[in-house]
């Protein structure tokens, strides 16, 4: 399957790629209609398509082609619960000391700003809301998912180690999503870093450090689809040496 | 490109304010479409979603709607549509966002 491409000429022109307005390529169908799956069959998913997923991760790029991934496959079912029922063990302490929106509760309010004054991307309000829904139950850590990825991360890589281990991740839910697979990425698994028995576990020892998790699985219903979200603003400087905001 | 000013720097967005902190995000449920199937609710991080008379709604109370779009996507019967985005009004404001678009073919 390795091998040379086709030889070209040093000035030959690239390809011009489709005109403007064409079909959407199958890559970009399954970038734009991959949504985040919170509801799962039960039936487990099998070797072959879990290792199609890992090798997907395996060809991502990384800084200096180091590669500073380990992927952990958790198929237990009996080993999901108990990660679970740690986090939410987790989700609860957090909650009883920094949920201000239980009636009487205001003075947890400035507990709560603390924390997302120094810790503002875990305290955020959005994980704050889901911590609270998973401390009631109310949200699934793995939503039911039969496959959790672990991602490792070797910190010892050149360069931003945590950002080749979300490049390897997407790698793997695109790959996932094409094959008809849901995924989730589920970074409630943060918490379990902080235990022995999870450090043991899951290998989590020098140089390695927990990154984030993928929960993987059969969707019930059909999960993917295209949504409107927001246009972001992009600076362009243009060849004309003008900057310009595109939508 | 837009920044924060140093007064929405000082101000952290409380859930005791939403509609001045937080703009929640938003879905319409179109009644007539929907066939109370509850995949939504399933499919909600937010837990924003419930069903009523066998129709799914918003729920009652403020959940946390984030306008991921999962309900609307995974919807068998096409009767959910994004109707606000989520928004911080200071400290985790939001920066730099147009209105919404399905994904463009340019």
């Amino acid at each position: 399957m390795t091998g040379k491409n086709p030889r070209t000429e040093p000035d030959e022109p690239g390809k011009p790629g489709p005109e403007p307005g064409a079909p959407f390529t199958p890559v970009e169908e399954v970038i734009f209609r991959r949504r985040s799956v919170r509801f799962y069959r039960k039936s487990q998913v099998p070797e072959h398509l879990v290792r199609r997923v890992l090798e997907a991760g395996r060809f991502a790029p990384s800084a200096g082609n180091a590669q500073p991934w380990r992927f952990v496959v958790i198929q237990d079912p009996a080993m999901i619960e108990e990660m679970t029922r740690d986090v939410i063990a987790v989700c609860r302490r957090v909650m009883r000391m920094a949920d201000y929106t239980e009636p009487g509760m205001q003075r947890k309010e400035s507990v709560a700003k603390a924390l997302q004054r120094i810790l503002p991307n875990m305290f955020h309000p959005i994980p704050l809301a889901a911590m609270k829904l998973i401390s009631q139950g109310k949200l699934g850590v793995w939503h039911g998912a039969p496959t959790v990825i672990a991602l490792l991360v070797d910190g010892r890589a050149p360069g931003k180690p945590f950002l080749d281990i979300g490049i390897a991740g997407q790698n793997m839910v695109l790959a996932a999503h094409s094959l008809g697979l849901g995924t989730c990425w589920v970074s409630f698994i943060a918490p379990l870093a902080m235990m022995p028995k999870w450090k043991k576990r899951l290998g989590i020892r020098h140089p390695y450090k927990l990154a984030t998790s993928i929960a993987l699985g059969y969707p019930r219903g059909e999960p993917d689809g295209m949504v409107s979200r927001e246009t972001r603003a992009v600076d362009w400087h243009g060849e004309d040496g003008k900057r310009r905001v595109v939508t | 490109m837009e920044h924060l000013t140093w007064k929405d720097r000082r101000h952290i967005e409380s859930f005791l304010r939403i509609g001045r902190d937080v703009v929640l995000g938003r879905v319409c449920i179109d009644g007539e479409k929907c066939s109370g199937c509850g995949f939504c609710t399933r499919a909600c991080p937010a837990g924003a979603l419930e069903l009523a008379d066998r129709k799914a709604r918003m729920a009652e109370g403020n959940a946390l709607c984030f306008s991921c779009g999962d309900c609307v996507a995974i919807c068998p019967e096409g009767a959910i549509d994004l109707e606000a985005y989520l928004q911080f009004r200071h400290f985790f404001r939001y920066l730099d966002r147009g209105e919404a678009q399905p994904p463009r073919r340019f």
